[in-house]
């Protein structure tokens, strides 16, 4: 019995061996591949099974997962070997997989800058080489419920006394709440409503590298304005969750809502009352503007695709013609100038755009991740917790917030 | 009465609070399951509609082929459960059953490794199974075999380790009987212990393909065609979204998902709990 | 009844055989793929397969070979891939291999010209070698070039098209994309002038570039091209400018670095005193997480031990909890405890803070891992409640022993000697339950103004996790040696535990 296996074994190896050793000839790689999420994914698909020659001669693949966080996950981990040529990602993930060698820089022609603004390009570049093209654009506003309040509010103090006459009487939850981007991203035009933002910006257009906030003013008009005594008096939340829902519902008359969902809230039935949040002296509060972006990566060199896919970065992803037919399904703004201006503007994009227009600043992640240890993103939420929920006191609280966004301005010089 | 009430109201008692215990946040999934808004918050305790436009979205989207994960988790739950108790309970026997050198560290080294913090293992498994990928595509990362080989890997320790204390249980001399019958270790096994032991083997896998049914931050790296997700990740579309949260389809789809679990449970309720009495007692 | 010899056997082999067949066609394409290590270990498991299986020598091999091969493979490699990152310096910015950070820093060390230049560009073939086809619009200059030198053109010897780009000339043969994928000619560096060259940027644009820094391989330095000064090798996966200790190329790679993680676990302040808190909390968290599940388990295990009225419906809806995806019911508490908008709330007429103040959010990750739990130990407890021989019982209560007696000195010791491999498998469970901890509360709150880095409810599995993986500075190493800390810890606690098991056996 034994003899007769190891004479079938014998053969089975060969036939193992010499089948592993017809190789196959190395064929020149003419497949593009791009990563993107739940979203975007299905939608360039779809974009591209109408027209996909965008770079004659190259196929595209995407490659669609499950939701942002696991497309992350994928892409912190991916190698050459199953990675891909592009990734359709956030803005703030540039500065880490640039750090980790994980993107390759593009460069533009003048012609291709001119297509965006310089702004969009902040988010995308770390140590003065770009990484992506802006695909779509990201940023909030707040609306007004008219059936609790009849006209824009003027200034941060009028929504304040709104709230307090009527909180009894109209069952309110809050007053003003942040349905989208959350307690940091989103919560910014509160921030700079009330005096703090996070960073300044010269004339020029430049970021001021001296000057931060004056945390004994932005705290004072935190107590006056979100707290009662030693409590939060209700206005303002410290979370997010249920903002949404609860504004839905009638029981908030203000939200800072993202523009990725306005559709949600004209199928309720809402007027798009879209405006920055007013501020307590006549400013309004800038809200944050980001992009998300068509990053390159490093592997698409190592597949031997690099110069195609930036050509699709460029002919698709940067291209009117190419924003045009994928927002056409994704229904997100599009970053491209000439395709902001050529898609069927509907009046909730008008609303975010003219309320960025009045009131935003773009979002620098160089300075905004962290560099000095800790991030904006977990030091802004921390504060509302700090002085809203745990009652410490608001002016103590912004000094050290104030020191902690100081130090990253900072520490992002060499970066800017 | 009153010894009625001495005996058995506290007894109602306790079951009635924990059912309630039970039941009440799984009553909120309901409500937003049937709720149009799909809301997670609670605007009212009592249902104001009953929607069916939750369920309409995971039926009849074109992008979200949830029948087809639903099938997934199953095929690929029901594999491991029933793939890891066959290998895990040869192993449980020769460790209960079988005399040779180093078992006792065989089975202190299977504790120590199951106490191993496995979340870095997330990037060993990735570079394997990327490397795999290389030169078996079938198998490597971004397959579902691929998967439940990481998977069947994974509950080797626990499964073994339930399944070791389980054989303990059962008594000795049915099986030396047969050794003396003259039957070599091997026939013991496939003809007395697992005919024996059938009742905690379908415990313990049962178990197993809960733990399956739920992963879902291995099978999230793994499984990136839409076609080719479980219902854990599938779901996750629902949620931690880069912008917004969609409550609703995503209880729906939980509730769905819950159904067959459920269904084996109630069904084979006597089974299970004999199955975890002759397993957990010393005989 | 027993099946024996030929049949038996023809089977054994036809199943190995199989198998075996099937793994050595993995080894040799692993083999020619380059993966040696997996060709090895595949190589040793088709040896050890039909070794153990064809001796009459390896009776349990038998039995523990396919467990072992899956366990090494998935597991115990994981585990030693673990133990090897602790001792890099592996973290943001210090990612990749050396050799993959010196080419990116080549790659990367390409400096435009100062206008930027960029021309349209036609990719093709000039006197056998690759070339492009140049134009630069604004001048109205068209030129051919080769690695070597530029041909510059007139404007009428080039077919333009509409936007004055030259397409073709006499003796340029343009190269389709699959010749272009084929070829080398998007990745050369073709001629500009003596200092610059022009690369192929896209498929259309050629960008006009200068090297910065050169690679010395002999010395392992980087020198820089435009001002001379030198990058070395710190020692610690960076390449440094030793004038000015903060000028470093970018991407660094990861370095062995010994024992660095896990003495910072001890020196670094920053790292070590988290991480006492965390792993306090993790021991009260998994201890009273078997302590609540166990007890209210029993609870009703005892409560529902006789046959009263209702007990299978009770049994239906107690097993609910355990069904249903535990990934959804976690997120379901956690919107049931929103401060604002939460039921919990609603029910209670409070307005507690849950998730933001520490000892309400650890409450609640004990109260929901009550819920998750108590069901499995409510079903494994009824099972050998059942299983206690009814004779032990009466014996007791004949003795004179009152129900509560029976209950503390009989039952209960019974069943913990009974339920303890399960109960330290829990412990074991929830000291890494990571997936509570993140879906609920992901750790928090945490005091981040304060300089916290770890949260209240953070276990040390999710601060580990958020060390590895979660901010924008991710650092693997300390991650991977804060696990192998970890294990060292659990290891030892349940080993005691598995002694003290025994010893409670010996005393029934």
């Amino acid at each position: 019995m034994k003899k007769k296996f190891f004479r079938g074994f014998a053969v089975l190896a060969t036939l193992a061996l010499a089948a592993g050793l017809a190789v196959t000839p190395a064929q020149a790689n003419t497949k593009i591949v791009v990563w993107a999420d739940e979203s975007r994914g299905p939608n360039l698909t779809k974009t591209l099974a109408t027209k996909g020659d965008w770079v004659p001669g190259y196929t595209v693949t995407i490659k669609s997962f499950a939701n942002f966080d696991a497309l992350k996950d994928a892409i912190d981990k991916a190698t050459a070997t199953t990675g891909p040529d592009i990734v359709v990602g956030a803005n703030d993930w540039v500065p880490t997989l640039a750090k980790n060698g994980k993107l390759a820089p593009l460069t533009l022609t003048a012609s291709q800058r001119a297509r965006f603004s310089a702004s969009q390009f902040y988010d995308l570049s770390y140590k003065k080489k770009l990484y992506g093209i802006p695909v779509d654009v990201n940023n909030v506003a707040m609306i007004y419920n008219t059936k609790l309040v009849t006209s824009a509010p003027k200034s941060f103090g009028e929504m304040v006394d709104y709230y307090k006459a009527n909180k009894t009487s109209k069952s309110l939850k809050a007053g003003l709440c942040v349905a989208g981007g959350g307690m940091s991203w989103g919560a910014h035009s509160v921030f700079s409503a009330l005096g703090a933002d996070a960073y300044y910006f010269n004339p020029n257009g430049t970021i001021n590298k001296s000057k931060s906030f004056n945390p004994n003013e932005f705290g004072a008009n935190v107590k006056k304005f979100l707290m009662d005594g030693k409590k939060s008096n209700g206005f303002f939340p410290a979370t997010d969750t249920g903002c949404k829902d609860n504004f839905l519902a009638g029981s908030v008359p203000f939200a800072i809502i993202g523009n990725w969902e306005w559709n949600d809230y004209k199928a309720k039935g809402f007027t798009m009352n879209l405006m920055p949040v007013p501020g307590t002296s006549g400013r309004s509060g800038n809200a944050f503007g980001s992009v998300s972006g068509a990053l390159l990566t490093t592997f698409a060199a190592s597949n031997g695709v690099e110069a195609a896919a930036k050509s699709l970065l460029v002919d698709f992803f940067g291209s009117t013609a190419g924003q045009v037919a994928y927002q056409l399904n994704e229904k997100r703004p599009p970053a491209e100038k000439g395709a902001a201006s050529d898609a069927t503007v509907t009046d909730g994009q008008k609303g975010f755009g003219a309320s960025a227009a009045a009131a935003s600043v773009p979002q620098v992640g160089a300075i905004l991740n962290g560099p000095s240890g800790k991030s904006y993103w977990d030091s802004a939420p921390a504060y509302w917790t700090a002085v809203l929920v745990d009652g410490k006191d608001a002016v103590t609280e912004a000094k050290k917030l104030a020191a902690i966004w100081r130090a990253n301005l900072k520490a992002a010089y060499n970066d800017l | 009465m009153t010894k009625w009430f001495r005996e058995n109201l506290w007894r109602h008692i306790t079951g009635t609070v924990m059912c309630l215990f039970a039941l009440f946040p799984l009553y909120l999934v309901l409500l937003s399951a049937f709720n149009e808004s799909g809301s997670l918050q609670v605007t009212s305790f009592l249902p104001r509609e009953i929607s069916f436009a939750n369920f309409d979205v995971l039926f009849n989207d074109e992008r979200i082929p949830y029948l087809t994960w639903m099938k997934n988790s199953l095929i690929i739950s029901g594999f491991v459960a029933v793939a890891s108790v066959v290998i895990g309970a040869a192993s449980a026997f020769a460790f209960s059953r079988l005399k040779f050198q180093g078992k006792k560290f065989g089975i202190q080294l299977l504790l120590l490794i199951q106490m191993f913090p496995a979340i870095l293992a997330l990037s060993a498994l990735y570079v394997i199974m990327e490397r795999v990928y290389k030169f078996a595509p079938g198998l490597g990362i971004g397959t579902q075999m691929g998967l439940v080989l990481v998977y069947l890997g994974g509950a080797m320790g626990v499964n073994i380790w339930l399944l070791k204390g389980f054989v303990d249980s059962i008594p000795a001399e049915l099986d030396e009987a047969a050794k003396i019958d003259g039957a070599s270790a091997m026939q013991t096994y496939w003809q007395i212990f697992v005919p024996l032991a059938a009742p905690v083997l379908a415990v313990v896998s049962l178990l197993s393909f809960i733990g399956t049914f739920n992963e879902f931050i291995l099978a999230r790296l793994f499984l990136i065609e839409v076609e080719s997700r479980t219902v854990a990740v599938g779901l996750q579309q629902f949620i931690g979204g880069q912008y917004s949260e969609n409550w609703g389809p995503f209880a729906a789809g939980s509730i769905i998902a819950s159904i067959p679990i459920v269904i084996i449970f109630l069904s084979l309720q006597k089974y299970i709990i004999s199955g975890l009495t002759a397993g957990s007692v010393k005989g | 009844m027993l099946i024996r010899g030929k049949v038996a056997t023809t089977i054994k082999v036809a199943i190995v055989a199989l198998i075996s067949a099937l793994l050595l066609t993995l080894t040799q394409s692993a083999f020619a793929k380059k993966e040696y290590v997996i060709a090895a270990f595949l190589a040793i498991a088709i040896f050890a397969i039909n070794f153990t299986y064809f001796s009459k020598r390896t009776v349990p091999l038998k039995f523990f070979l396919p467990g072992i091969l899956l366990l090494s493979a998935f597991v115990i490699t994981p585990i030693l891939y673990t133990v090897v990152m602790s001792t890099y310096n592996y973290k943001t910015g210090n990612y990749i291999g050396k050799e993959e950070a010196i080419g990116r820093i080549k790659a990367l060390a390409l400096e435009p010209d100062e206008n930027n230049s960029a021309f349209d560009i036609v990719v093709g073939k000039f006197q056998e070698s690759e070339a492009i086809l140049v134009s630069d619009i604004e001048n109205k200059a068209y030129f051919i070039s080769t690695s070597e030198r530029r041909f510059e053109l007139l404007s009428d010897q080039v077919e333009l098209d509409e936007n004055f780009v030259a397409q073709r000339v006499n003796g340029f043969t343009p190269l389709d994309a699959s010749e272009i994928a084929s070829s080398k000619a998007a990745t050369v560096r073709y001629f500009y002038n003596k200092q610059y060259f022009i690369t192929v940027e896209n498929l259309n644009v050629g960008a006009v570039f200068r090297q910065s820094l050169e690679y010395l391989p002999d010395q392992d330095i980087f020198k820089s091209l435009i001002n001379d000064s030198i990058y070395r090798d710190n020692g610690n996966g960076n390449y440094v400018n030793p004038d000015d200790k903060s000028d470093f190329l970018e991407p660094g790679w990861r370095d062995p670095a010994w024992f660095t993680n896990y003495v910072r676990l001890v020196s670094d302040e920053r790292v070590r005193d988290p991480l006492i808190s965390v792993f306090i909390w993790t021991v009260v968290f998994a201890t009273l997480t078997v302590l609540t599940q166990f007890s209210f388990g029993l609870l009703l295990a005892l409560a529902l031990n006789k046959p009263i009225r209702g007990r299978r419906i009770y049994r239906s809806i107690l097993v609910l909890p355990y069904a249903m995806p535990s990934v959804m019911s976690i997120l379901i508490w956690g919107g049931m405890f929103n401060t604002e908008f939460g039921a919990v709330n609603e029910i209670l007429g409070s307005d507690i803070a849950w998730f933001q103040d520490p000892t309400f959010a650890r409450f609640a990750v004990i109260l929901v891992n009550l819920w998750l739990g108590f069901p499995y130990f409510y079903l494994v407890s009824s099972g050998s409640l059942q299983a206690i021989p009814s004779e032990l019982l009466e014996a007791a209560a004949i003795d004179g022993a009152n129900p509560r007696q029976v209950f503390s000195k009989v039952t209960l010791p019974l069943l913990l000697q009974i339920l303890s491999p399960l109960l330290i498998a829990s412990f074991a469970f929830n000291f890494n339950n990571f997936n509570l901890i993140y879906l609920l509360t992901g750790g928090g709150p945490r005091e981040q103004l304060d300089g916290e880095i770890a949260g209240s409810t953070d276990i040390l599995i999710s601060y580990t996790y958020q060390i590895a993986f979660g901010s924008n500075l991710q650092d693997l190493g300390l991650a991977s040696a804060i696990s192998v800390l970890i294990f060292f810890l659990v290891a030892s606690i349940s080993l005691y535990g598995v002694r003290k098991s025994k010893v409670l056996e010996s005393f029934t």
